[in-house]
C-alpha cells in the first residue's frame, strides 16, 4: 500500500508553515506536518488557514475528524472542510479522506450557544443552509502543535464568515462554491476513477449548429428557414437555435413573458437538415430571447442534465428586452453551455454591452449545481452582441454602405474586436474569421441597408465559443432570409466530446472497487488476545477467582474495543458471577491492555448460576465475553472452568438426593442431581438444614438478636466460608461458627435456591382464607420441602416461646424468604407473608398438635433422618 | 453527505456447523484465494466486497460466524440485522448436513422474518469423499422454499455465484418496497415459496 504514496510531502511555498526552514541544510526532508499533509489533499490555488482537531460520534463511537479552514483563490470563497482519519500516524494525504464540506456562505452558521452548555460539554454544531446541522465535539487538549484552540478557531470562523458577507454587499466581487464540489461526496472510488480518467475516455465527435437571427419582431412562421438552419453537409447532432426580438410588445417586456409557443419549435424542427431525425430537448424564452436546443434523434440517451436559466439587463436592468437565455447540458462526459444574449444598443454604448456581458457572465448560475457559464468544457456565446462597426470621424460614414470594401477592412473598426482585444469583453473566448457581410440592418425584404433611419451597418449577430477541442466548420450569414432586418447567422462546430468508453470504464471500475475493497478490509482495525478461553479451574461459592488476559493492538490504526452489551435479558456485557474490567479502551498502536476479569459465585448470583449449570446442554461455560472492535470484528472469550458444588443454592429435593458430602460431588453430578425429578429421596430432609437446626436449638439464649432481617449484610464475613465448609464436608468437627453465623448460613440454605421453599403453592398460600387452607397446601408440599418447614417452624415456635426472638419479627423475615414471589404484586405483600407463616409459628396454632397426620412429626423425622445417616 | 461510495449496504451472514468452510468460501469471495489449514473462527468476521448488480453498486458486508456448538446462542444475536443468510453444510459430513433444519430453526427463531435464505452444500469438488448427495440438498432446500447451490470454495466453484444470486434476492425484495411506495405500481408477492430457486444471470 505503501508504494502507492507520494514518496515526499513537499510543502508547497505560499502555504509552507515554515517548520521545514530551518532544517533545510540537512540532508532528509523533514517529515511533512499535518498542516502541510492537509494542505496537499487540495489543490495550489486553496490555501488551508488552519486546522483543528474534533471528533464526531457515531453510533456512540469515537470518529476523529481534522477540520480544515481553507479558502479558494479562484472562487473567492471560505470553506470548512471535515477530513476522517483512514489510517494513522497520517503521513499522506491518502490517509485523509474529506467526509463533509461547509461552505462559509450567507447560511452558515457554527453554534457554541453557551445557554445549551455547549461549551462546557465541548461541542459546537455546523449548520450551512442544505441538510441537518453536523455536530462535533473537541478535546480540550490538542495533540497536534498546529491544530488550534477552539477559541481561536472560532473567532477565525466568525472573521472570515464576516469578511465573506462584507464582499457579498459589493456587486464587482465573484463568490464561487463550485470548487468545493470536487470535495462533496468524493468517496474512495470516485477518486481512484477520476485518477484513472484517462484509461476509459475517449473523445467522440459532434457537430453543433449554432444559429442566431434576430427576428425584429417579425413572424418567422412563413419564412424559409431551412435557408438558414440546413446549410451543413453532413446532418448535426446539436442544433442551438437563438432567437432575439421574438416580441418586443411592452406587455411582453413588463409580464417578463417567458411562454413557449409549441408552434415556433414545430418550424424549427420542420426548417433543419433533412437527413437525420430530430426532437427538441429544451426551450427557454425570455420576452424576445429565444434559445431552443434541438438533438438528433437517439442522443437523449447520453445527455445526463440539462438545466436552464436567463438574466434581464433590459430597462432598468430589470425589463426583460436585453438580457440572456442560456442552457447547461452534460453531453456523454462534456458540459456544454449555450448562451442566446441581447446585449444592449447603439452605438455609444460600448461600456453598456460590456458591462451586461460581465453581468451574465458573473450571474447566470444553473440552480443543480450552482455551475456558471465559465464551469463548463464547451461554451457557445450566440447572439445579437450589438457591438458596431465604429469608424474614425475621417472617413465617410457611407464608406460602410460599400459592398465592395474587403470584410477585413471594415472589421478593423468592429467594437467586439477591439474590446476583446482589451479584455474588456469575452475574455478567452474564441470566433472564427468573418467573411460575411455586416448583418445589420437592412430594409426589411431587400438586402439593401438602412435607408430609413440611415444606421450604419454592423456586425450585430455574433457567434463565439470557449472550451477545448472545438473546431468551427463553417461561420456565415444567410443574406436570403429577407424578414428582418438583420440577416440571420450560423455557425457549425466539430466538438471532441469527453466520452466514456463503457467496456473499459467498467473493467477499471471493477478494479477500482476490488482495490478499495481490499483496502478497506485491509485496514480493519484488529486486535489480538493472548488468549481466547479464560480457564478459572475449580471455582467455590463465596470465593473470588482472578485472571487476567491481554489485549493488544499491532494493526496500524488506534482501535477502540468494548465488551458488547448482550441481549436482553441479560442486558449487561457479562453474566452476574462475573466482573470485567476495562469495559472498554482505546489502544494506540503497537500497545496492549491488562483485561481483568473476576469470578465470584456469590448470594447474589449463585442461583443464576446453578440455573445456567442445570440448563446447559453443551459444554458449561461461565460465560463467553464479546469484544468488540469499533469498526471491525468481534472475538468471542470463553469464561470457562468448573463449579465446585456447595449445599448453598440447592433445592431442599435436590439435598435429600445426596449421597455424600457436597465437596465430593462435581458440577456434572450436581447438574443431574437437579434435573432429577423422580421422587426418590434418601433423607427426609436435608442433613445440612438438620445440622444447622440442631446446632442452633443448642444456643438457647445466644439465639437473641438473630433473623432480624432476611437481608445478610455483604460480603459475607469471614467465618461463612468455614460454615460452608463444615456444611460441605458433613464435617463432624465441632461447629466452626457461633449462633450468629449458623442463623446467616441457615437464611441463605433457605433463601438461595432458585425456587422459594413453599413453592409450587407460593401463590395459593398467599391468596389463602384461613389456617386450615394453609395447612392443607402445605400438606401437599414434596415431603423435603414439607419436612423442612415443619422442621423450621417448629425450631421456631420454641425460640418464640422462650423469647429468643419477637414472633411479628420472624414471621415477616422467615415469611419473605419462603414466600418469595413475582408474581404476587398487591401492595399487601409483607402483610400476607407475615400472616402465612402466624398460621403456623403463632401461639394458637399451638392448641392443636400435632400439626399434620402424614410426613410425621419433628420427632419422627428427626429420627428417619437419623437413620438413614 | 457522508462518504459513501455504494447504492446500497446489504448485512449477509454465514452460518453452519464448525469446519463446514464457512470462512474459506468468504474468503474466495473477498480475497479469490484459498487456504487448507483450518483456523477456526472464534467470534465474528467480517469482510466488504462491492458487486454491481443491475447498474446498482451494492456493498456487500459479510459476517462469518464461530460454528462451534458453544456460540450457536451467543452468534445468534447476529442474526438480527442480516438481510441475508447462507446456511453453509459440508457434503462430506452427514451430522452437519442434519443440522441444517437445527440452523433453519435458529434463523426462525433470531433473523428478520423477511430474510433471505440460501442453503450451500460446500466442498462439492471432494467426490470420492461425498455422504450427502446433490438430491438431498435440493429437496431440503425445495421442501423450505429456498435456494440451493453446492459449491467449493477450494475450486471456485459457484461462490460469486451464489452471493450474487442472494443480493440479487434482496435486491428484489428492496425493489418491492420502493415500488410500494409509488401506488402506480404493481407490487409483485415475493413470499411465493413454490417459486423455484432461481438461477438468475450473475454478476461476473
Amino acid at each position: 500500500m505503501e508504494d502507492e504514496h507520494e514518496p515526499t510531502c513537499r510543502p508547497n511555498g505560499s502555504t509552507s508553515t515554515g517548520s521545514g526552514d530551518d532544517i533545510s541544510a540537512t540532508n532528509a526532508p523533514p517529515p511533512p506536518s499535518l498542516l502541510q499533509i492537509v494542505q496537499k489533499k487540495f489543490k495550489d490555488n486553496e490555501k488551508v488557514h488552519s486546522i483543528f482537531e474534533a471528533y464526531q460520534l457515531k453510533n456512540q463511537e469515537h470518529a476523529n475528524r481534522i477540520l480544515a479552514v481553507v479558502s479558494s483563490l479562484s472562487g473567492g470563497t471560505y470553506a470548512i472542510i471535515s477530513l476522517s482519519i483512514v489510517r494513522t500516524p497520517i503521513r499522506f494525504p491518502t490517509d485523509l479522506t474529506c467526509t463533509n464540506v461547509f461552505p462559509l456562505n450567507e447560511s452558515f452558521q457554527i453554534l457554541v450557544d453557551g445557554n445549551k452548555g455547549f461549551k462546557s460539554q465541548l461541542k459546537f454544531e455546523l449548520l450551512t443552509g442544505d441538510g441537518k446541522p453536523a455536530t462535533f465535539y473537541y478535546y480540550i487538549m490538542k495533540s497536534e502543535k498546529e491544530s488550534l484552540f477552539f477559541d481561536d478557531f472560532y473567532a477565525q470562523i466568525v472573521s472570515f464568515k464576516m469578511s465573506m458577507s462584507d464582499r457579498h454587499l459589493s456587486p464587482d466581487f465573484e463568490l464561487s462554491y463550485v470548487w468545493l464540489n470536487d470535495y462533496r461526496q468524493v468517496g474512495e472510488v470516485k477518486q481512484e476513477l477520476k485518477n484513472r480518467e484517462s484509461e476509459y475516455t475517449v473523445y467522440n465527435n459532434y457537430k453543433i449548429y449554432c444559429a442566431t437571427w434576430n427576428v425584429n419582431d417579425k413572424s418567422f412562421m412563413n419564412s424559409n428557414m431551412n435557408l438558414w438552419l440546413s446549410c451543413s453537409t453532413e446532418p448535426p447532432d446539436i442544433y442551438a437555435i437563438a432567437l432575439q426580438e421574438l416580441n418586443n410588445s411592452t406587455e411582453a417586456v413588463i409580464l417578463k413573458d417567458t411562454r413557449l409557443d409549441p408552434a415556433w419549435i414545430r418550424k424549427m424542427l420542420d426548417s433543419v437538415h433533412p437527413d437525420s431525425q430530430y426532437e427538441e430537448l429544451r426551450s427557454v424564452r425570455l420576452v424576445g430571447l429565444l434559445l431552443t436546443i434541438i438533438v438528433r434523434k437517439g442522443l437523449k440517451a447520453h445527455i445526463s442534465r440539462c438545466r436552464i436559466n436567463s438574466i434581464t439587463r433590459g430597462i432598468l436592468k430589470m425589463m426583460g428586452n436585453k438580457g440572456a437565455v442560456a442552457i447547461s447540458l452534460q453531453l456523454n462526459e462534456g458540459n456544454i453551455c449555450f448562451v442566446n444574449s441581447h446585449l444592449a444598443a447603439h452605438m455609444a454604448n460600448v461600456a453598456e454591452r460590456n458591462q451586461d456581458y460581465n453581468i451574465i457572465e458573473k450571474d447566470l448560475m444553473f440552480d443543480d449545481d450552482q455551475r456558471h457559464i465559465r464551469d463548463h468544457d464547451h461554451i457557445f456565446w450566440i447572439g445579437d452582441l450589438n457591438y458596431r462597426l465604429q469608424i474614425p470621424p475621417d472617413i465617410p460614414a457611407s464608406w460602410l454602405r460599400d459592398k465592395n470594401n474587403p470584410f477585413e477592412a471594415m472589421l478593423i473598426h468592429d467594437q467586439l474586436l477591439q474590446e476583446r482585444v482589451q479584455r474588456n469583453c469575452f475574455v478567452d473566448y474564441m470566433e472564427g474569421d468573418i467573411k460575411f457581410c455586416p448583418t445589420y440592418k437592412y430594409n426589411p425584404g431587400t438586402d439593401n441597408y438602412d435607408t430609413e433611419k440611415m444606421r450604419a451597418p454592423a456586425y450585430c449577430d455574433r457567434i463565439l465559443w470557449k472550451g477545448d477541442r472545438i473546431e468551427q466548420l463553417a461561420y456565415n450569414s444567410v443574406m436570403e432570409m429577407r424578414e428582418s432586418d438583420h440577416k440571420p447567422v450560423y455557425a457549425i462546430f466539430n466538438v471532441k466530446i469527453k466520452t466514456r468508453d463503457e467496456k473499459k470504464y467498467k473493467r477499471v471500475q471493477e478494479e477500482v472497487l476490488k482495490a478499495v475493497d481490499k483496502r478497506e478490509n485491509d485496514n480493519q482495525p484488529q486486535i489480538t488476545v493472548d488468549t481466547t478461553v479464560i480457564d478459572f479451574g475449580v471455582v467455590t461459592f463465596n470465593e473470588l477467582a482472578i485472571r487476567d488476559f491481554t489485549v493488544s493492538n499491532n494493526c496500524p490504526l488506534p482501535v477502540n474495543f468494548q465488551f458488547r452489551i448482550k441481549d436482553p435479558p441479560l442486558n449487561a456485557i457479562c453474566e452476574k458471577w462475573l466482573k470485567v474490567d476495562p469495559h472498554n479502551d482505546t489502544l494506540p498502536i503497537d500497545t496492549e491492555r491488562t483485561i481483568r476479569v473476576k469470578l465470584l459465585p456469590d448470594v447474589r448470583s449463585i442461583r443464576g448460576l446453578l440455573k445456567k449449570i442445570r440448563t446447559t446442554n453443551l459444554k458449561f461455560d461461565f460465560d463467553t465475553l464479546i469484544l468488540h472492535v469499533e469498526n471491525g470484528a468481534d472475538k468471542f472469550i470463553s469464561v470457562t472452568g468448573s463449579y465446585q458444588p456447595s449445599c448453598f443454592g440447592l433445592s431442599m429435593e435436590t439435598l435429600c438426593r445426596t449421597d455424600r458430602p457436597m465437596c465430593q460431588y462435581s458440577q456434572e453430578d450436581i447438574k443431574q442431581l437437579m434435573n432429577d425429578v423422580t421422587p426418590d429421596y434418601r433423607v427426609t430432609m436435608p442433613r445440612e438444614f438438620f445440622l444447622l437446626i440442631d446446632y442452633l436449638h443448642k444456643q438457647g439464649p445466644k439465639l437473641v438478636g438473630t433473623f432480624q432481617t432476611d437481608k445478610p449484610q455483604l460480603p459475607l464475613v469471614g467465618n461463612f466460608n468455614l460454615v460452608r465448609d463444615w456444611l460441605d464436608t458433613w464435617s463432624e468437627d465441632p461447629f466452626p461458627g457461633d449462633a450468629q453465623s449458623a442463623a446467616v448460613a441457615l437464611l441463605l440454605l433457605l433463601k438461595l435456591p432458585e425456587q422459594p421453599l413453599l413453592e409450587p403453592l407460593v401463590g395459593h398460600l398467599l391468596e389463602s382464607k384461613s389456617k386450615a387452607e394453609a395447612m392443607e397446601y402445605i400438606d401437599i408440599l414434596s415431603a423435603p420441602k414439607r419436612n423442612v418447614f415443619m422442621h423450621l417452624c417448629m425450631f421456631l415456635r420454641v425460640g418464640i416461646e422462650c423469647q429468643y426472638y419477637e414472633l411479628h419479627q420472624v414471621a415477616s423475615v422467615f415469611g419473605r424468604i419462603l414466600l418469595r414471589s413475582k408474581e404476587y404484586t398487591r401492595g399487601d405483600f409483607n402483610t400476607r407473608c407475615s400472616e402465612v407463616m402466624m398460621h403456623f409459628i403463632g401461639p394458637d396454632i399451638m392448641d392443636n398438635p400435632p400439626l399434620i397426620g402424614n410426613g410425621g412429626g419433628n420427632v419422627q423425622v428427626s429420627a428417619q433422618f437419623l437413620n438413614t445417616s | 453527505m457522508a462518504k459513501k461510495t455504494y447504492d446500497l449496504l446489504f448485512k449477509l451472514l454465514l452460518i453452519g456447523d464448525s469446519g463446514v468452510g464457512k470462512t474459506c468460501i468468504l474468503f474466495r469471495f473477498s480475497d479469490d484465494a484459498f487456504t487448507s489449514t483450518f483456523i477456526s473462527t472464534i467470534g465474528i468476521d467480517f469482510k466488504i466486497k462491492t458487486v454491481e448488480l443491475r447498474g446498482k453498486k451494492i456493498k456487500l458486508q459479510i459476517w462469518d460466524t464461530a460454528g462451534q456448538e458453544r456460540f450457536h446462542t451467543i452468534t445468534t444475536s447476529y442474526y438480527r440485522g442480516a438481510m441475508g443468510i447462507m446456511l453453509v453444510y459440508d457434503i462430506t459430513n452427514e451430522k452437519s448436513f442434519e443440522n441444517i433444519v437445527k440452523w433453519l430453526r435458529n434463523i426462525d427463531e433470531h433473523a428478520n422474518e423477511d430474510v433471505e435464505k440460501m442453503i450451500l452444500g460446500n466442498k462439492c469438488d471432494m467426490s470420492d469423499k461425498r455422504v450427502v448427495n446433490k438430491e438431498r440438498g435440493e429437496a431440503i432446500a425445495r421442501e423450505h422454499g429456498i435456494r440451493f447451490m453446492e459449491t467449493s470454495a477450494k475450486s471456485n466453484i459457484n461462490i460469486e455465484r451464489a452471493f450474487c444470486e442472494l443480493a440479487e434476492a434482496i435486491l428484489d425484495k428492496t425493489s418491492g418496497r420502493e415500488s410500494a411506495e409509488n401506488p402506480e405500481r404493481v407490487v409483485i408477492d415475493r413470499k411465493n415459496n413454490d417459486k423455484a430457486p432461481g438461477y438468475n444471470k450473475c454478476c461476473a
